[in-house]
């Protein structure tokens, strides 16, 4: 027995060696991809809290100016803005309004002649020859 | 060989080994069986943590889109001043301006305190609210207070524990508190205080975590309040020794669901121009209260509806009068008074126990009836048409209209114009009325009830059954609201105007608007309610209060425009005007034309009246012009014709 091992090439013995080390890269990768992994969505989590908070801020600033519009645009504040710039405006009285009565909307475009009855026959042939197309 | 101490010491290691085993084995057990349920909790509660996620209450809009009504979240701004050292000074000289507060009392809250549990056990107080409703704006700005302030010594130079001392007190002494609180916002302030209605605070448990919600008090923001607040939402997740978020350990994550936005018929500039005509209108009459409402009579679409004295929903407080509260146009009756002839005439005409021609003998003045003695406020009409009953606004006529008209018939027609019953209107606190059943009625009710006594009203449903005339006979529910829609601006669900009941025919309503026109002509009981564009066809009222004879008067006017087409009905009212001048004709009726001459401006209503000097000078209009000169008939017989300028 003693003898036959001695006579086992060194490949032979090389191939165990060599699975033994790549299972150990294997595990070991694994091991230090599972790390980085966790790594990575630890750092893309704190990534999305940050985000969040950002949106939430950005939200609570879009309500803020909204609310600041809408105190803009009420009647009041219009109103008093306008007296407090002197800009003389006035509701316009009835008289002043202007109104336009639609008239019937004449076309631009004249409508075609009544077809020739037989432009109109030959036209019926087309439609009749087009789905054999 | 082993020698026998050899084995003593042996045996002795053994023995401590064993017994330090058993001992760890004890402890083991002791940590994870014994006590595992308690130490268990107690590392889920250090570990885990439950974020509340407060859902953003819906905003009440105008027909137009404007917000009536907003939220917004605000910070509890809170202090722990066992971080804050011997510094409180220097603390609240930086903030105190921030916080809208008082120096030295902002110091004086800062300084350490205690507070003694259940046990009586003493513990130092790390929690004392400064300042509610910071916003978050506010909230930035006193962090950078806070980061920037100096407390006079090189901090960097410092040994490592008072550099943590600082850091703490820059970072963690002021706080807030973990959840936003929603605060309610009406941009307009008073703008419609009574539609909208106000809301309270409450608290709620979501996820074991206390949240204030919310909650409508009146108006709109009781009646929608459920679609008004959203859904909480809400997170469970773990944090680190430094409680920073571990976003990987998140289990469930609710998002919250934001409530509608109610879109009301309500136009916000309507609504102004109501309200500062009636606080002219206040000023000028002293009444106790006025109020008006505006509303399309084709659909019951209310575009205004304002009560004085009124309140700010955003202050709103144990200082506010409970009387200003009251939506009084819903929650208050009144003895109708001359307006509730229309009604009555309209039953009649429809009934055709009359026509417009049809002339009753109003006594002079004086009528004897069942015991009573029914007057005509100082006047002594002999014979009046139906027409001029209606203009002159007769109780003896009315009486008589009633009366050939019959209690069952004119019983029928109160309830069929919605009088006894509450309108409908989507708001809270609106009652009935009185209307008692004929059985109920005294002999001379027959008589009383057609002048507007004996029964009572609330000012909505009078302006409904007016509506009903101007609308073709048709009684329409008052419309409140227009559509409801998503945070998208996505309609969810669209109100229809719905109408009650068909009251009176086509053909009868047509003939009460014509003697209605002449209401505001001279002659007439309002002819300071008349328009210069429009043909107006209305009716005045003035209603005495119980104790009768006690001057306290209900006065009225409603009226609608352009008569035979009306586009807007408005409706005013005055609680007690001054008794030197309380007619409806003279208190209610300047206030309606203000109000109409700006409503139709801005609406822009297409006039139906061309003023005599301002008619083109064709030989049509020579004809205009003419009929102008005879004062009376001028507008009427212009609307009669049926030209529109």
């Amino acid at each position: 027995m003693a003898r036959n091992r001695k006579n086992q090439s060194a490949a032979v013995r090389f191939g165990p060696a060599l699975k033994a080390l790549l299972i150990c890269l294997l595990i070991g990768g694994s091991g230090v991809g599972y790390v980085w992994q966790q790594n990575q969505l630890f750092d893309l989590g704190r990534q999305k809290a940050e985000c969040e908070k950002r949106l939430n801020t950005l939200r609570a600033q879009n309500g803020q100016l909204a609310r600041h519009l809408a105190e803009l645009q009420s009647p009041r504040s219009l109103e008093a803005r306008a007296r407090e710039l002197n800009l003389g405006l006035t509701m316009a009285q009835p008289t002043q309004i202007v109104r336009l009565t639609d008239a019937p909307v004449t076309p631009s475009i004249k409508p075609a002649l009544t077809p020739d009855p037989a432009e109109r026959q030959y036209a019926r042939r087309q439609t009749f020859a087009s789905p054999a197309r | 060989m082993i020698q026998p101490a050899q084995y003593r010491r042996l045996a002795l290691s053994a023995l401590f080994l064993t017994i330090a085993f058993a001992g760890l084995g004890y402890r083991l057990v002791d940590l994870h069986v014994v006590r595992h349920d308690d130490l268990s909790r107690e590392a889920s509660v250090r570990r885990e943590s439950t974020i509340v996620h407060p859902s953003r209450r819906g905003d009440i809009l105008d027909a137009r889109g404007n917000a009536l009504a907003t939220s917004l979240f605000v910070k509890t701004v809170c202090a722990d001043p066992t971080l804050i050292g011997t510094n409180q000074a220097v603390v609240a000289r930086a903030i105190a301006r921030l916080l809208r507060m008082n120096e030295a009392e902002l110091a004086q809250k800062l300084q350490p305190r205690s507070y003694k549990d259940r046990t009586g056990k003493e513990h130092a107080d790390k929690y004392v609210p400064l300042r509610r409703k910071v916003t978050p704006e506010e909230w930035e700005r006193i962090q950078a207070a806070m980061k920037n302030v100096s407390f006079g010594v090189d901090e960097k130079k410092l040994p490592r524990r008072e550099r943590a001392f600082y850091r703490n007190l820059r970072q963690r002494a002021i706080f807030t508190e973990p959840v936003d609180d929603p605060l309610r916002i009406y941009p307009g302030g008073t703008l419609a205080a009574h539609v909208l209605g106000f809301t309270a605070a409450t608290e709620k448990i979501v996820e074991g975590t206390a949240v204030t919600e919310l909650a409508g008090r009146d108006g709109i923001e009781a009646t929608f309040n459920s679609v008004l607040n959203g859904a909480v939402g809400w997170r469970q997740t773990e944090n680190d020794r430094g409680s920073h978020e571990l976003v990987l350990f998140r289990e469930e994550d609710v998002a919250p669901r934001p409530g509608l936005n109610v879109a009301l018929t309500l136009d916000a500039s309507v609504q102004d121009i109501v309200e500062s005509e009636l606080a002219k209108g206040m000023e000028k009459n002293a009444p106790l209260a006025i109020s008006s409402v505006v509303m399309r009579p084709k659909t019951g679409a209310i575009l205004a509806m304002a009560t004085l004295p009124d309140f700010d929903p955003n202050q709103i407080g144990t200082k506010t009068p409970m009387a200003n509260l009251r939506n009084r146009l819903i929650t208050d009756t009144f003895e109708p008074g001359s307006t509730f002839k229309a009604v009555v005439v309209s039953a009649a005409l429809n009934e055709q126990v009359v026509s417009l021609n049809d002339v009753f003998y109003c006594e002079n003045g004086l009528f004897s009836f069942a015991g009573y003695t029914l007057h005509d406020a100082g006047h002594h009409f002999g014979n009046l048409s139906v027409e001029d009953i209606v203009a002159k606004s007769s109780n003896i006529g009315a009486a008589k209209i009633g009366m050939k008209l019959g209690e069952s018939r004119l019983y029928k027609y109160i309830r069929d114009f919605g009088f006894g019953e509450p309108t409908g209107i989507l708001l809270p606190g609106e009652v009935r009325g009185t209307v008692h059943p004929v059985k109920n009625w005294y002999k001379v009710s027959i008589a009383q009830i057609p002048m507007g006594q004996g029964l009572t009203a609330t000012p909505l449903q009078m302006a409904m059954a007016l509506g009903a005339v101007a609308n073709h006979g048709r009684l329409m529910r008052p419309m409140l609201v227009d559509h409801l829609e998503d945070e998208h601006k996505q309609v969810v669900f669209r109100y229809q105007p719905q109408t009650v009941r068909q009251v009176i025919s086509l053909e009868s309503a047509r003939l009460m608007v014509q003697a209605m026109k002449r209401v505001v002509l001279p002659g007439g009981t309002a002819p300071r309610a008349a328009l210069e564009h429009y043909t107006v066809a209305g009716k005045t009222g003035t209603g005495q209060k119980a104790p009768y004879g006690s001057r306290k008067f209900f006065s009225s006017f409603i009226g609608f425009f352009p008569a035979d087409d009306p586009e807007i009905c408005i409706a005013v009212f005055l609680d007690e005007p001054d008794p030197q001048r309380y007619y409806g004709g003279e208190t209610a009726g300047p206030v309606f034309k203000a109000i109409a001459e700006r409503a139709a401006a801005y609406l822009g209503i297409r006039p139906d009246v061309q003023p005599p000097s301002e008619q083109p000078r064709t030989p049509s209009s020579n004809h205009v012009e003419g009929i102008a000169e005879t004062g009376v008939s001028n507008t009427l017989t212009t609307a009669q014709t049926g030209r529109n300028f």
